[in-house]
């Protein structure tokens, strides 16, 4: 695509969405889309990030701040739930963590090496409110 | 080539009349032209409108004319215009006033030795049409002096020319038209 | 929702601006956004007049900037209609940032612009300051001479930039007073004809086709924008000119009215020959014949496509013509005038290399009289007699004071 001459394109600095027809396009999970390689869709931006989100279902109480706040639009979520994080659109910004409002938090930020696994086992707990 | 001018006031109706004039010409196969000199003039300021008449398709798109006929018609115009302006030898002037031509004549010094006919329409717009709009009484006038056309053919074509005024004001416009060309001399 | 036709006589006696507004009716236009001024506003007027007494089945949007109705313009023209508004001068200068977007994402919309001189000093005249300043925007640019011109260029203008190979918007250009408030005899179309001439608006990458999702109006950087405006310029350099001309032909079989890339008169034999365009291309006309009566073997070339160039059409008509005259309706902010560069651009390359020189006329309305053409084609035929031009190369005609001359 970047390399494409003057002629290689349709008119009008337009762009298409998708490649051929859509419909039901509200029905059809984002990743069952047949997103074109002009959709910022099929562009990974995952290398933006240097630290990465992490998700503990435990404490979540799936009231979409996330959802909303998310610029990127990497919250996944199904049916009100929120299941995960979309690591290839995700550049890391923590607007997420910042707007989650449970205690402990349902979001944390970590390094983009750290493990997963070891971050959910050793998760922080709730804090007591100081009087 | 027939040219006429018009000396007028924003607001009296020369631009209406001599595209009024231009549409009933047209109807006879001839080609017409029909402009005026605009400026950011408003009602009541001295203006000027033209046409053209010929048998062949009208080209000339100047400004410039010197005249046929020119009608004028608003009294005081006389007086701080120049209606001579660009005079041919043979140019007819049709003017509308309450003096009678030698009164005018002797008001107007350039008007001597012209071809000068008169007629007052603006009273006989006042007490047909009801208004001081002296446009279609001067096109009654011109057909008079000029014998252009036959008057009921011309009224019959200015009828649908006015086509969208109330009934009321186009009757009356006919009385105008046929009182100046009755009254003109 | 239903409209009613309207019974046209066969010749109307129209100006320039009505002639203009009736031919947008004609074509069943879905988007007028608009914000008149003079001398355009009789067109847009003429045309609510049409939709407030159901002449027009479209939209009609008041806006409040020229800006703003060219934004509309865009937007609807996106979203897949029929689109065309009017304007002049000051509200084309206002205008110009929009008509970039507009030719850029390649969306066919109709302007008709009625040439006024720009500001200042404020004049509502007309001269083609406004049609200069807009012939890099990337717009299909025509030229009307007559009411006439301004009534069939528009049908011309749509059926042209609709196409699906151009895509491209396209000013209809008319003379401000001369021609838009001009009344002459105007042939006209029914409403049928004219209608069956432009056809049914085919939408193309229109956004309200829900099942092709399009983003218009993108951004490109340095690694896009070159390629884009590249397209653009091919699209106008190649694929207007065989448009216009199927259109023209098409027209002239339907309406008998012949229209040209390049309006060339009395031009077969001829050794003087002004260009130039609007109005004076008639009123030169008619010098030239009268100046053929004297002796004076004189030609007029009138551009009746301003953009894309006709460069190589140009060259072609003034073939064999030894002296050349360009009059230019636009001050030249210190050049020589663009017809006069243009014309010279077109003649550098070719072996007659005529006799070239340029004039600057008729600025905020001022006349152009016949005795002014008789004295161009005078002034030509003396540089055909002497072998040189024996003048300044740009000369001011019709301005008071000492003669003005460079060059």
């Amino acid at each position: 695509m970047a390399n494409r001459g003057w002629d290689e394109f349709e008119i009008g600095a337009m762009l298409r969405t998708f490649d051929g027809k859509i419909d039901d396009i509200a029905g059809t999970n984002q990743e069952d889309r047949a997103y074109s390689k002009s959709s910022s869709f099929s562009a990974s931006v995952a290398d933006w990030r240097i630290e990465k989100p992490v998700f503990n279902k435990d404490f979540c109480i799936d009231c979409q701040f996330c959802w909303v706040y998310c610029p990127d639009m990497s919250i996944i979520a199904r049916d009100k739930k929120m299941i995960g994080i979309d690591m290839d659109h995700c550049k890391g910004c923590a607007i997420c963590v910042e707007v989650c409002p449970t205690n402990p938090k349902s979001l944390l930020m970590f390094p983009e090496q750290a493990d997963e696994e070891v971050e959910l086992a050793q998760w922080p707990t709730k804090e007591k409110k100081e009087k | 080539m027939l040219e006429i001018r018009w000396h007028s006031r924003a607001g009296q109706g020369a631009v209406t009349g001599a595209k009024g004039l231009a549409d009933v010409i047209s109807t006879t196969g001839k080609h017409v032209q029909a402009f005026a000199f605009y400026g950011s003039a408003k009602r009541g300021a001295a203006m000027t409108a033209y046409n053209r008449v010929d048998d062949k398709v009208i080209m000339n798109h100047e400004k410039f004319m010197a005249p046929d006929y020119v009608l004028v018609i608003d009294p005081a115009l006389l007086y701080t215009t120049d209606v001579t302006i660009n005079h041919k030898e043979n140019t007819v002037y049709i003017i509308t006033t309450h003096l009678d031509k030698e009164q005018l004549v002797a008001s107007q010094p350039k008007l001597e030795g012209k071809e000068v006919y008169i007629v007052d329409c603006i009273k006989i717009a006042q007490e047909t049409i009801g208004k001081p709009i002296p446009n279609t009484p001067m096109l009654g006038a011109l057909m008079k002096i000029s014998g252009m056309y036959e008057i009921d053919f011309f009224k019959d074509n200015m009828i649908r020319v006015l086509g969208k005024l109330p009934q009321k004001i186009i009757d009356a416009n006919m009385i105008a038209i046929q009182r100046a060309y009755d009254e003109v001399k | 929702m239903a409209f009613d036709k309207m019974e046209l006589k066969d010749i109307e006696v129209w100006d320039g601006n009505y002639a203009a507004a009736q031919a947008m009716r004609q074509c069943q236009i879905d988007v007028v956004a608009a914000y008149p001024i003079t001398p355009s506003t009789p067109i847009v007027e003429g045309y609510g007049n049409f939709k407030a007494n159901n002449y027009v089945e479209g939209e009609f949007v008041m806006v409040e900037s020229e800006h703003a109705a060219m934004s509309g313009c865009i937007g609807a023209a996106a979203a897949g209609g029929r689109v065309a508004t009017a304007t002049s001068s000051q509200g084309f200068a206002l205008m110009v940032e929009t008509l970039y977007q507009a030719s850029g994402m390649r969306l066919p919309i109709v302007l008709n612009v009625v040439n006024r001189a720009l500001a200042a000093p404020l004049n509502v005249n007309g001269d083609h300051a406004d049609m200069y300043l807009g012939r890099d925007s990337g717009w299909i640019q025509l030229d009307a001479y007559c009411p006439q011109d301004a009534y069939d260029l528009n049908f011309i203008a749509f059926k042209v930039s609709e196409d699906h190979d151009v895509r491209l918007p396209c000013m209809v250009h008319q003379d401000g007073f001369m021609t838009s408030h001009t009344a002459q005899g105007v042939h006209t179309l029914s409403d049928d004809v004219a209608y069956g001439f432009v056809g049914d608006f085919q939408p193309m990458n229109d956004m309200l086709d829900f099942e092709h999702p399009v983003t218009h109006g993108v951004q490109t950087e340095e690694d896009w924008h070159f390629e884009h405006k590249a397209r653009q310029h091919n699209d106008l350099m190649t694929k207007v000119f065989p448009k216009i001309q199927a259109a023209f032909d098409d027209f002239e079989k339907l309406s008998g009215r012949k229209y040209n890339l390049v309006e060339s008169y009395d031009m077969d034999d001829a050794d003087v020959a002004v260009v130039c365009m609007g109005t004076s291309v008639e009123t030169a006309r008619e010098v030239a014949s009268e100046m053929r009566e004297k002796g004076v073997k004189a030609g007029v070339v009138g551009l009746r496509v301003i953009r894309p160039f006709p460069f190589f059409e140009i060259a072609e008509a003034l073939k064999g013509a030894k002296a050349i005259a360009t009059l230019d309706r636009s001050s030249p902010g210190g050049a020589p005038g663009m017809l006069f560069n243009e014309i010279a651009g077109c003649l550098f390359n070719t072996d007659d290399r005529a006799l070239l020189s340029g004039f600057i006329y008729g600025l905020g309305g001022r006349d152009l009289t016949k005795k002014h053409l008789v004295e161009i084609f005078t002034q030509l035929q003396a540089n055909v007699d002497a072998g040189k031009v024996t003048t300044s190369l740009q000369q001011f005609i019709g301005v008071r004071g000492p003669k003005l001359q460079f060059l």
